[in-house]
């Protein structure tokens, strides 16, 4: 049975972040060496204007995306695959069950794919009783620990060797070990034998191209090819953004996608499937299914505001730089999509005000939109997430957050709009305040609402004297020591 | 059919155009066009030998941190050579029998290697008459390919299937050996696209840059994750002066 409970909430996920030592010190890891590479190699790269042309062509093949897509789905076709269009997650799914079922698979093989998380396609199989394993590594440990992964390309980085290796031990019987290699060896045996033998394979797709009517899938290990080229079958699932208009534009985000993810110049692996293998081939897929995803992302491409999150391209490197994921890792967004891109994706996927803390919870810094491949403006997606969750908006169907908190505001700039009014809240507070001071000069405690505040952290008092008083008594000071001279100084 | 079209409908109309009338792609020849590639396939053809040989040094820096080995040869007979020390030195991973698996490629069969190999190696063919081939391949710890190109800037070989020419002879043995060209040696991915837009695969293919890994325990970067634990390229220059 797994160990894991979801967390009820985003603070409590923060807090168990915290709380975990491990999760800390992998971040931290993750952080320094992901997360500074990237922007190295932005700084090396050889034409600097790459990730603005790049930009532009994503928001082209956004903007034209019907016209885009309708030519892949005809490439495809052309090739001999099977395309479906979902427009739920649900349809997806299904369709994914049908296929199954078609052709009595009792195994199945996945190549990592969030999609596939999205749509909930392993519990639906699973359900039918048939066998669904994760090949990733990373995903293959966390499918074993029976928990979501919690990073987009390393989906078990909140793990440590010791931990694997016990669990690989209790799982898969083989010898105590917490050496990676040996580690690595023993999931390599242990899948071989799933991937050699699955009767259908199921990956996401990174980068699709139209004119060519191909899915590409960037991989290291070797697992997605393995997972499309011995089952029978080969389903790709794949978000309807993900499609780049021509070979041109696949190559420049290629090149992007590998540099921000893995730092790497190439991954080992970026492999090119449009259709099922040549009849009398040994290996290959006989049927190719390309399934098309809408899920909520149609309704993301209508609103100019936020069509842009849709040029994303999943690399991860904004989860590598961001200072709230590099704290309180992937759990506590209680979402597949994590980090900065998850806190706008999600809300907007499934519902702002049910993930209302997640845009609230980022710190705005703006790290992610520096080292976005695609230069995503993630800040100002936050900001009008923010902004819907203040005013209401019944396109998204999001109603005011806090309605107390919006009273409060009001009182806020009544307070702050007259001199006068201002002068006196000020007066008050740094009376009051007082007894709530403590030895090391900070507001350590308060009630009532304003309890939560100082819950995580002390709040410094209002200053004995204001900018204000003292601005002013400093220049009478002045005046009454060098007055003369500087109405000297200014006459000449 | 009716349903790809209304999914196309819907995205339109989410893009704020009619909901009736599909947009032809032919009205938008700037959304498929791309840089003209006849200069990148000029210098292609215009690289001499030495360029060539150049590019190969520039391949083997590259891929060094990728633990691919890179093996220069003058003649099939020079690879040959190469090939029969690999598979001597080398073991099998999941099996007790040395077999061995090829692509029916002239450039594979130019090698000769069941001529000069042990008698004990087991040499089988990916030819499309072998209906055996599947399980030969999982029962082979070597497979022995001919790469259609090299890329020396990312240490990539590009690996066309097509038939006699299976996917997974590349893949499923721990051992991958590719059997390059000299001449077939780019300079950059630039130059495969090109390649690639000039001469369209008619199946699928794969850019291969080392053996498989993995960093997903702590970080730590493992060789032979799925694929491959091993690689080869064996460049060969099938007309030395």
């Amino acid at each position: 049975m797994s160990n894991f409970s979801a967390p009820s909430s985003y603070t409590e996920g923060a807090r168990r972040g915290l709380a975990d030592d491990t999760l800390q010190k992998n971040l931290q890891h993750l952080q320094n060496c992901y997360g500074r590479g990237a922007f190295e190699q932005w700084a090396g790269l050889a034409d600097p204007d790459l990730r603005d042309k790049v930009k532009r062509r994503r928001m082209e093949t956004l903007d034209n995306l019907d016209v885009v897509l309708s030519v892949l789905i005809d490439n495809v076709r052309e090739k001999n695959g099977l395309v479906y269009c979902a427009r739920t997650a649900e349809e997806a799914a299904s369709y994914c069950l049908e296929v199954a079922r078609k052709h009595s698979v009792k195994l199945v093989v996945k190549g990592k794919s969030m999609v596939s998380a999205e749509i909930g396609v392993d519990t639906l199989l699973q359900n039918e009783g048939i066998e669904v394993v994760e090949t990733d590594l990373g995903e293959y440990i966390v499918q074993l620990r029976q928990e979501p992964p919690s990073h987009i390309l390393g989906p078990s980085v909140h793990l440590n060797r010791r931990q694997v290796g016990r669990l690989f031990a209790d799982k898969l019987g083989i010898e105590y070990s917490d050496d990676p290699p040996t580690l690595t060896k023993a999931a390599r045996k242990a899948l071989r034998h799933k991937l050699l033998h699955a009767d259908m394979g199921i990956t996401g797709c990174n980068i699709a191209c139209a004119e060519t009517g191909e899915i590409s899938l960037v991989s290291n290990e070797g697992n997605i090819r393995m997972a499309t080229t011995m089952p029978r079958v080969h389903v790709a699932l794949m978000g309807l953004e993900r499609v780049a208009a021509t070979m041109e534009d696949h190559r420049d985000l290629l090149n992007l996608l590998t540099r921000a993810g893995a730092l790497q110049k190439i991954s080992t692996y970026i492999s090119f499937n449009g259709g099922p293998s040549p009849v009398g081939d040994p290996d290959g897929p006989e049927e190719f299914h390309l399934v098309l995803i809408d899920n909520g992302r149609s309704k993301i491409l209508a609103d100019p505001e936020f069509r842009e999150v849709l040029a994303c391209i999943r690399c991860g490197a904004c989860l590598n730089v961001c200072p709230v994921y590099g704290r309180i890792g992937g759990h506590a967004y209680k979402s597949i999509y994590s980090g900065p891109i998850g806190s706008v994706l999600t809300p907007l996927l499934y519902g702002i005000n049910l993930h209302a803390d997640l845009c609230k919870g980022e710190s705005l810094c703006g790290a992610c939109l520096d080292v976005c491949p695609v230069n995503n403006d993630l800040p100002r997606m936050l900001l009008a997430l923010r902004n819907k969750l203040a005013y209401g908006d019944p396109g998204w169907q999001t109603t005011p957050h806090k309605p107390s908190e919006a009273l409060a505001f009001k009182f806020w700039r009544m307070l702050v709009t007259k001199g006068a009014r201002y002068r006196f809240a000020l007066a008050t507070c740094s009376l009051i305040q007082r007894p709530f001071i403590a030895e090391n000069g900070m507001i350590a405690k308060l009630f009532g609402p304003a309890a939560a505040w100082t819950k995580d952290r002390d709040l410094p008092p209002l200053a004995k004297q204001s900018f204000r008083s003292r601005w002013q008594r400093r220049k009478k000071e002045q005046h009454s020591i060098n007055g003369d001279e500087d109405d000297n100084g200014r006459g000449q | 059919m009716a349903e790809v079209n209304d999914f196309i409908a819907h995205i339109r109309s989410a893009l704020g155009f009619s909901l009736e009338n599909p947009r032809d792609p032919v009205q938008f020849p700037a959304l498929f066009s791309s840089a003209d590639t006849d200069e990148v396939l000029d210098r292609i053809s215009s690289r001499t030998r030495e360029d060539k040989q150049q590019l190969v040094v520039q391949f083997r820096e590259q891929a060094a941190p990728l633990k691919l080995n890179v093996h220069e040869a003058a003649e099939f007979a020079g690879a040959a050579k190469i090939i029969d020390d690999i598979i001597r030195e080398s073991s099998p991973e999941f099996s007790e029998a040395k077999e061995i698996i090829l692509h029916d490629h002239p450039d594979i069969a130019a090698l000769s290697l069941s001529n000069t190999g042990d008698a004990q190696i087991v040499h089988h063919i990916t030819s499309p008459t072998n209906t055996a081939a599947r399980e030969q391949t999982i029962a082979s710890y070597i497979g022995i390919t001919a790469p259609s190109w090299g890329v020396a800037d990312t240490a990539t070989v590009l690996q066309v299937t097509k038939t006699g020419l299976p996917r997974s002879t590349s893949l499923v043995p721990s051992i991958h050996i590719g059997v390059l060209r000299l001449e077939n040696m780019l300079a950059d991915l630039i130059e495969l696209y090109a390649v690639l837009k000039q001469n369209p695969p008619d199946s699928s293919y794969v850019f291969i840059s080392g053996p498989s890994k993995t960093a997903d325990i702590e970080s730590q970067l493992v060789h032979g994750a799925h694929g491959p634990k091993e690689m080869h390229v064996v460049v060969v220059d099938v007309s030395p002066e």
